[in-house]
């Protein structure tokens, strides 16, 4: 029974695959293929698939918030290492969705031109902490190019270290020509070695991406082989 | 996208399956003929995995912002077999591995990992469905940053395996995982979130090396085909920039003379 599940799975799989990338891949100058998307209505048949992944994947939202629910409450009835802020996790969850339907209700009310009370808690909370969080992050960086040398002094890590040394004092604004000769090596080095680097970087993933896709429409993928 | 485009998409697409049908073939009949460069990542995988069994804590996998229906969904897929690998190692240990998302989507896939990771032990009654947990974000994913760097003391995490899609706060888990002296292996699909990843963890994982996990990891030929096929087509790539490059370089006497020689024989 669990290989004909498996089976009947990768079916499935394999040809929602093909009708959503004929859909979206043959247009209609490409002769035979293009013959044979309109014949079968490929192309309306991949519209009301991806329709279908956009109505999954907003019903997974609602899945996310139980399992969020589901995990802390767990851990307050426990009393397992941090539940306070477990607590203060729930009660801010409940709370908000108690505002955004009081607000949806028409239970509390606003001026026209004011925000809307769960806008404003959005802002004045999450914004901010976020903004925070966003300035611990350069000193974790600048930290963690410290490290990299502790570790061990290597051809690579001092690589590191000198062009991230020298993009960050080409990045300040201050005149004088030892600076403006370091702003224009900066501007080199974000222009050539690391913008090469960085599309080499993507171009294999594209490639990774390419395959696994492949290996994904010939039914080999874990998630519906077993 | 206009005709040209799509002949060369689909022709690509025809490549890619035609060498990795013949890779997969090739690889079930000689195991041997697959030569696997070491990554040092995939070698110390099985290791960090048996200390925190034997420490009895659990291994923390994240998958970031990658989620299913979007331009991730391949990459979620990859991870999500990374997380698979971990997690049937981990599975004989008593402390369940912790799978952390912040895209709703990958919630369902991470459940179904798990369960198929005890399953295969034939442990499932040692499977919490707790083990799958997702984090929201806000506008960036700060906050799901920020949650992790407390969820790794809290749950007295021994190791962390970062692979999926991060941004530059990934500093931030991997700063917290440092402080509390725990190993991490991280990787990214951005180039912010690699750059830090390379930087900060302990063993990075580069670019596409996420995608070989089942190859490096696992046992089947398929798995093992991708690796070979990523290495067939990258030198194809390679050679695709480089020709015309050098055809440039030499005022197109490069191309002149190949065309010379092929018409020659």
């Amino acid at each position: 029974m669990r290989h004909l599940i498996a089976l009947l799975a990768s079916v499935i799989a394999i040809v929602v695959g093909l009708i959503t990338l004929l859909g979206l891949l043959v247009g209609d100058d490409l002769g035979f293929l293009s013959a044979l998307v309109d014949a079968f209505r490929v192309r309306s048949l991949a519209d009301v698939l991806l329709q279908l992944v956009m109505i999954t994947v907003g019903v997974t939202i609602l899945i996310g918030i139980l399992n969020l629910l589901a995990v802390h409450l767990g851990r307050v009835v426990g009393r397992r290492r941090g539940w306070v802020y477990s607590l203060i996790l729930v009660l801010s969850t409940l709370g908000v969705f108690g505002l955004t339907i009081a607000e949806r209700a028409r239970l509390v009310q606003t001026s026209p031109d004011s925000p809307a009370p769960s806008m404003v808690l959005f802002e004045t909370v999450q914004v901010a902490v976020e903004s925070s969080l966003a300035a611990l992050v350069l000193f974790a960086l600048v930290y963690g190019g410290y490290r990299l040398m502790r570790r061990g002094v290597t051809w690579k890590g001092m690589l590191f270290t000198a062009v991230l040394l020298v993009v960050l004092l080409g990045a300040l604004p201050l005149q004088g020509e030892g600076l403006s000769l370091i702003g224009q090596v900066s501007r080199w080095l974000m222009a050539v070695p690391v913008s090469a680097g960085a599309r080499g970087i993507l171009l294999g993933i594209a490639l990774a991406t390419v395959i696994t896709g492949v290996r994904v429409l010939t039914g080999q993928d874990r998630s519906y082989r077993e | 996208m206009n005709s040209t485009v799509q002949f060369v998409s689909i022709l690509i697409l025809l490549l890619v399956l035609a060498t990795y049908l013949i890779l997969t073939q090739t690889i079930r009949r000689r195991r041997r003929a697959l030569a696997l460069r070491p990554i040092a990542a995939y070698n110390m995988l099985p290791l960090l995995v048996g200390e925190a069994i034997e420490a009895d804590r659990p291994i923390h996998v994240s998958i970031g912002s990658s989620g299913v229906g979007g331009d991730n969904t391949i990459l979620t897929l990859a991870a999500v077999e990374l997380a698979y690998q971990v997690a049937q190692r981990a599975a004989i240990g008593t402390s369940v591995p912790m799978i952390t998302t912040n895209e709703t989507s990958t919630l369902p896939l991470a459940h179904g990992i798990l369960q198929r990771a005890y399953g295969n032990r034939d442990l499932l009654e040692r499977y919490r469905a707790n083990g799958a947990r997702w984090y929201p974000s806000g506008a960036q994913s700060l906050a799901f940053a920020a949650a992790l760097t407390t969820t790794l003391g809290d749950e007295r995490v021994a190791t962390n395996v970062l692979a999926g899609n991060f941004g530059p706060e990934l500093a931030l888990v991997l700063d917290a995982a440092h402080r509390r002296r725990l190993p991490s292996i991280a990787t990214s699909a951005s180039p912010e979130g690699q750059a830090v990843a390379y930087a900060l963890s302990d063993y990075p994982l580069i670019g596409e090396e996420v995608f070989t996990a089942g190859g490096y990891l696992g046992e089947s030929a398929s798995q093992g085909a991708v690796i070979a096929t990523q290495d067939v087509l990258r030198g194809l790539l390679i050679l695709l920039i480089l020709i015309p490059m050098l055809d440039a370089l030499t005022n197109g006497a490069l191309l002149a003379t190949l065309g010379r020689l092929i018409g020659a024989r």
